[in-house]
């Protein structure tokens, strides 16, 4: 059982950008210890998205057709984006919005454990930035699955104890992109 | 407490980022995304550590409407100040920017009206020497 000071992610892995125009597509894919069921269930009910996940959700994003408000969590000023779920194969694939993003997750029952892939598209100046909090998310994830949470990482809190700044760094060099300048060298005075 | 930043709405953050560098010769200050949220500062390249401007991405209808209303009223929805209107006005007009009112002398000052491209009207103002 670890704590959350020790957590310490592992180098950047399992990421693959996609380029259509400007529109780039992040694909992740992490290989859980967990059934797709109890992945599924992570990933659509609202108490188990607050555990992990990047965002709160109002509702069940479980059911297709659903209109769920997805609060980011974190933003500099107050975010909340209205979705409508478009595909819900429980437990296979589901499909949705995130503000402007569209988010696709893949589920596949895999050597008794799940292999899950995330599509998700990002402008490509902050590509890097979403592979390492979507790294962290999925640590904290398969952490919460296994009965040891460790609390969920995102915004400050990523930034602060999650080894992002690194995984942005290693993010940016696999993708061949510019580290962000982020958070800023500039002074702040 | 400081006046650190001021928030426009606009409802395209590259454009947006495009008119305020490139015509306006703001400076970017930050810019970082956090999910589908983005917060983009300028800063003035005349005062790169003074008042940021953050262009927020106008996702919110209620914000939208207010930015329709008051761009038909014909009402600046940002104020900018120069020390040389003629001159700001004809080389960011020579940028291909659109101008809804030149250079013209109102009580206290001259002001001109532009068009930022992203949904609002922008006024330049150069206060009188009295």
């Amino acid at each position: 059982m670890i704590q959350r000071e020790e957590y310490t992610p592992r180098p950047a892995y399992g990421a693959q950008i996609r380029k259509d125009g400007e529109k780039w597509t992040l694909i992740l894919v992490r290989e859980l210890r967990h059934s797709p069921e109890k992945v599924w269930q992570a990933l659509t009910d609202p108490a188990h998205l607050r555990e992990w996940a990047p965002f709160d959700a109002d509702g069940n994003l479980g059911t297709v057709g659903s209109t769920v408000k997805l609060t980011t969590v974190g933003a500099p000023t107050p975010l909340v984006s209205e979705t409508t779920v478009t595909r819900a194969d429980a437990p296979n694939v589901l499909e949705y919005k995130w503000g402007g993003f569209d988010m696709k997750w893949e589920l596949e029952a895999w050597a008794g454990g799940t292999r899950l892939t995330l599509w998700t598209n990002i402008g490509h100046r902050f590509i890097a930035m979403g592979a390492a909090g979507w790294h962290i998310c999925f640590d904290v994830l398969d952490h919460l699955l296994s009965g040891i949470p460790i609390g969920r990482m995102v915004g400050p809190a990523a930034i602060k104890f999650g080894g992002w700044q690194r995984l942005n760094a290693e993010y940016a060099k696999q993708f061949g992109i510019e580290t962000p300048n982020w958070p800023p060298q500039v002074d702040q005075k | 407490m400081k006046i650190k930043v001021t928030s426009l709405y606009v409802d395209d953050q590259d454009r947006a980022l495009r008119f305020y560098t490139e015509v306006l010769d703001f400076a970017k200050k930050t810019d970082f995304s956090q999910g589908p949220y983005r917060w983009l500062t300028v800063a003035s390249a005349e005062d790169p550590n003074g008042v940021e401007l953050q262009l927020a991405l106008n996702s919110n209808p209620a914000a939208k409407a207010y930015q329709q209303a008051i761009f038909q009223q014909n009402q600046p929805a940002i104020m900018f100040f120069t020390d040389d209107i003629k001159g700001d006005y004809e080389k960011v007009r020579g940028r291909g920017a659109e101008f809804t009112m030149p250079p013209t002398d109102v009580t206290g000052s001259t002001i001109a009206m532009l068009k930022d491209t992203c949904g609002n009207l922008v006024q330049l103002t150069q206060l009188a020497k009295w």
